[in-house]
């Protein structure tokens, strides 16, 4: 387990299931809850969510790397997403998991590194419990079975509050991976199903991983309703 | 964790243990006024886009260190007059 700086006490956290949800409006919702826990309206907050199919390129990354022409992703249905987190272009959609934790890093003892690893942490824990070893590369970073990669972080923060994450492949179409250079690299991904015969659901995923991550970051994590934030039909 | 140890010196904040972090982009451009508390550029270190502020407004007088380049804690990025 990776601990970060700070004090020992526990922290009250919110965890939001999203369910499945298309991109754009769980962008929104994590900018407007990330405003708030800037201004300190509410706690730590961590969505989890299954994307309908979607590229997003991260700051230091290009359109380049898709490897398909924009004709033929647009025939795949799939739409891009320039984001404001780091890293090159990756890949979201059914059977996968992704965690967006809007932290406020000061009550981390503000180590984005250790924040990174504390996710990378939380994966690799929960894919050990499911008899699969898991590890991070030095100078890649993300979570790699040999050298394939199961799991893709990429953080924003502003205010020293985070916002944006970690996706966890649990059982995800790979024909929609090979249209793109993964983080810019000629990598090849892999997902849970290809190593166990009995992957959890990304529900199930959702409740391990984030109980891995509250130990990490030191929340005390409640659930919350959705609804109260959330109406992602609405465009 | 601030971002100026001087009074409009503009310097890479303690991120924690991370190495060099690379200048992303830059908000505004020498000469520009820059108010306190905007985002003046942003960099990135492990896949994380950190963005930081003015810590004061005034004139950007001087940028020490383009985009593409490299830094660590505490190099000097800015100066604010």
């Amino acid at each position: 387990m990776t601990c970060l700086r700070g004090s020992t006490e526990r922290i009250a956290a919110r965890h939001l299931p999203l369910g499945r949800a298309p991109y754009g409006p769980t962008w929104r919702l994590q900018k407007e809850l990330h405003a708030r826990r800037v201004a300190g309206t509410i706690p730590d907050t961590v969505l989890t969510v299954e994307h309908d199919p979607v590229f997003t390129v991260g700051r230091s990354g290009s359109r380049r790397n898709l490897r398909v022409s924009e004709a033929v992703r647009e025939r795949a249905g799939i739409p891009v997403f320039e984001v404001e987190r780091g890293g090159d272009i990756t890949y979201h959609g059914p059977g996968q998991l992704v965690v967006y934790p809007i932290v406020d890093l000061r009550e981390q003892g503000g180590d984005v590194h250790a924040f990174i690893g504390a996710l990378e942490g939380a994966a690799i824990d929960f894919l050990a419990d499911h008899g699969v070893e898991a590890d991070r590369r030095a100078g890649f970073p993300g979570v790699w079975v040999g050298t394939r990669k199961i799991a893709s972080v990429g953080v924003y923060v502003r205010r020293w509050v985070t916002r944006h994450g970690l996706a966890l492949n649990l059982a995800v179409d790979r024909s929609h991976f090979a249209m793109i250079r993964p983080c810019g690299l000629d990598i090849d991904v892999v997902s849970l199903s290809e190593l166990v015969s009995d992957p959890p659901t990304v529900d199930e995923a959702a409740s391990a991983v984030l109980e891995r991550l509250a130990d990490a970051l030191r929340w005390r994590l409640s659930v919350g309703d959705p609804s109260e934030v959330w109406r992602p039909r609405d465009g | 964790m601030t971002n100026a140890s001087c009074e409009g010196e503009v310097r890479v904040p303690d991120l924690g243990e991370v190495g060099s972090v690379t200048v992303v982009e830059w908000l505004a451009k020498p000469g520009d006024t820059v108010e306190s508390g905007a985002a003046l550029l942003e960099v990135e270190t492990e896949k994380t886009t950190f963005v930081i502020d003015a810590p004061r407004t005034g004139r950007l007088a001087r940028v020490f260190v383009k985009e593409g380049e490299k830094a660590r804690r505490d190099d000097l990025l800015a100066r604010i007059d």
